[in-house]
């Protein structure tokens, strides 16, 4: 979770800047390109009050689609609600413009479209096509009621190459640079991954080598002495010494390499106690453990130093995940029964004895 | 599990790198009682084994000159061989890449004196054996094509890997050792029936079929999420 953030504010960061280029753009059309043209044929208009009218509106409709795209994407209800306003405006403006100059004096289609271009910007492609192409439809309707001839034909499709093309130019160019904010920005997650995943391989191998430096100081001086005869491998004494070494050598070895949680800690820090007593400790885990709170802890800790501490010579530890929490149990030769802690904190235990074996299962449940 | 009263011991190849192992295995199969298992080929790699006369069983080292050969076992397992993995590495992926891979079992190195004789005699009449390190890979499986174990078989494993006898188990479900062995072996079945397809498993399978651990119909390719934890069977045994 923590590795993703970074990564996808960067993203987040890239992509509103392009945004906020978008609505500059949209905005400086509107107020410049259509309003210029707007002033420039005033004396057009049948009237010129309604047209300043449709151009607030469409103002109006700018400004509520930029709240919306800078807010974060957009639905589809908002987005389209704002974008048939100003196809609606729009095309009440080309109604209302004088018939036979209406693709002159038109101020309103290049607008509507960029609103479009704004609100529809980050969703699927085809809407802004087929809200462009509406557009379009609109206007060339108007100019077919007008009566359609060679002239206003040319005008229309001249108009629709350069100020559509434009529009969808922008679309394509922003999402491209969506597509590459977006690499970037994973690129540079894994390389954080990667580094996280270094650092704590370095805590854990340094770890690791403090264990196997300690294990030198026993293990070897006891195989010398095997190799040199001065321990004898009939004495029993030898013998749990070399079934210590044995099993600390093995839990070395076992270890995975993924972070070991405190739990897991614990219980090596217990199974060393025990150790120094000539006790043969074996930990094993099973699954995807989960974390454990430290209250429930210590009483898996407690019954895990209550059975080490009867033990005679070898226990078995194994943490393994189960449906709703994690079953810690303990097989050992205690030879009896031993008086475990209660259950609390959400752990229940049970024991069984069986020969001279003892089981015991603390099992925590997260629920 | 397996052994009984056999005529012929099963012979068994042994690829394996370190003289000091070879060794070891053939110590455990010089002290088994019933001299039930007979060492007749030895290889340092694969390419020693097609030589000599084929063996009943194979011992195969999973790290060969310091590399991981789990990915030659269906070629093995092709050619006709049973597999039984003795390995270092009880990491629960290796373990069930083995068995997926078409193994008949894995044996730890640490389990190789109290189980590897067992575990070849097992794989020589195509019966599952399931050591502690296989079922903790199995109760670690995560993968969404895993089989659906039942509650009692997740349980038996569960217990067998924390370390208890199968009779210990057996007391403690209130179940016959039997029946603990059944659902040990009816969920290695089911892992059989799983993944990729191999003449070893078809086998296992056949093998637990004609042996009652499972019946066809339990056989289910893999398990969607929403089944987990249900479907205790109903194979007539005693207890719960």
């Amino acid at each position: 979770m923590t590795a993703i953030q970074p990564a996808a504010m960067m993203s987040g960061r890239y992509q509103r800047a392009f945004t906020i280029a978008v609505v500059f753009l949209v905005g400086v059309w509107h107020v410049a390109g259509a309003g210029g043209q707007l002033l420039h044929n005033r004396s057009a208009y049948g009237s010129f009050g309604f047209q300043v009218a449709m151009w607030l509106v469409m103002a109006l409709a700018i400004i509520a689609g930029s709240v919306l795209v800078l807010r974060g994407e957009p639905g589809w209800r908002p987005a389209w609600a704002v974008a048939v306003i100003a196809l609606a405006a729009s095309t009440a403006a080309a109604v209302a413009s004088p018939a036979g100059q209406m693709l002159a004096v038109n101020w309103a289609w290049g607008s509507a479209g960029w609103i479009g271009v704004l609100v529809l910007l980050r969703r699927r492609f085809t809407e802004l096509a087929c809200f462009l192409a509406a557009e379009a439809m609109a206007v060339l309707g108007v100019q077919a009621w007008d009566g359609l001839n060679r002239t206003a034909l040319a005008g229309f499709l001249a108009t629709l190459a350069w100020s559509t093309g434009a529009q969808v130019a922008v679309a394509a160019g922003v999402r491209a640079l969506d597509v590459a904010a977006d690499q970037a920005a994973t690129a540079a997650r894994s390389e954080h991954a990667a580094r996280e995943r270094a650092a704590t391989a370095e805590i854990i191998r340094a770890a690791r080598q403090a264990r196997w430096l300690a294990l030198q100081e026993n293990a070897v001086p006891l195989v010398a002495e095997l190799a040199a005869g001065t321990a004898d491998p009939g004495d029993a004494q030898v013998r749990i010494r070399c079934a210590v070494q044995a099993a600390r050598l093995r839990r070395l070895l076992a270890e995975g390499d993924e972070v070991p949680g405190p739990l897991v800690h614990e219980l090596h820090a217990s199974a060393d106690v025990a150790e120094r007593r000539g006790i043969a400790v074996e930990i094993e885990t099973a699954g995807q453990l989960p974390p454990v709170p430290g209250p429930a802890r210590r009483v898996i800790t407690d019954a895990a130093i209550a059975i080490l501490t009867a033990a005679r010579s070898r226990a078995r530890i194994t943490l393994a995940a189960v449906a709703a929490g994690i079953a810690v149990s303990f097989v050992a030769d205690t030879g009896a029964v031993v008086p475990l802690p209660a259950a609390d904190e959400g752990v229940a235990i049970e024991q069984q004895q069986d020969g001279g074996m003892l089981w015991a299962e603390a099992r925590w449940n997260s629920r | 599990m397996g052994g009984g009263a056999m005529e012929q011991p099963v012979t068994v190849a042994i690829i394996e790198d370190h003289p000091v192992v070879t060794e070891g295995v053939t110590s455990w199969i010089r002290s088994d009682p019933g001299q039930r298992v007979r060492l007749v080929q030895m290889a340092r790699d694969l390419t020693g084994l097609h030589a000599g006369p084929p063996a009943d069983v194979v011992i195969l080292d999973l790290e060969l000159s310091g590399e991981l050969v789990t990915a030659q076992i269906p070629g093995l397992v092709a050619a006709g061989h049973r597999v039984v993995a003795f390995s270092g590495h009880s990491d629960p992926a290796i373990v069930m890449e083995t068995l997926d891979n078409g193994a008949h079992a894995f044996v730890s190195k640490e389990e190789g004196r109290d189980h590897l004789v067992e575990a070849v005699l097992a794989a020589a009449a195509d019966r599952p054996y399931v050591t502690r390190s296989q079922a903790r890979a199995m109760l670690a499986d995560q993968r969404p094509a895993r089989p659906g174990l039942s509650e009692q078989e997740r349980q038996a494993l569960l217990l067998w890997f924390q370390g208890m006898s199968k009779a210990s188990v057996g007391r403690r479900m209130s179940i016959s050792e039997n029946t603990v062995r059944q659902y040990i072996s009816r969920a290695r079945a089911k892992y059989a029936a799983t993944g990729r397809p191999a003449p070893s498993k078809d086998a296992l399978l056949a093998r637990a079929i004609e042996d009652g651990v499972i019946k066809p119909g339990e056989i289910v390719p893999y398990q969607s999420f929403a089944r987990a934890g249900t479907g205790s069977s109903s194979l007539g045994t005693p207890g719960r």
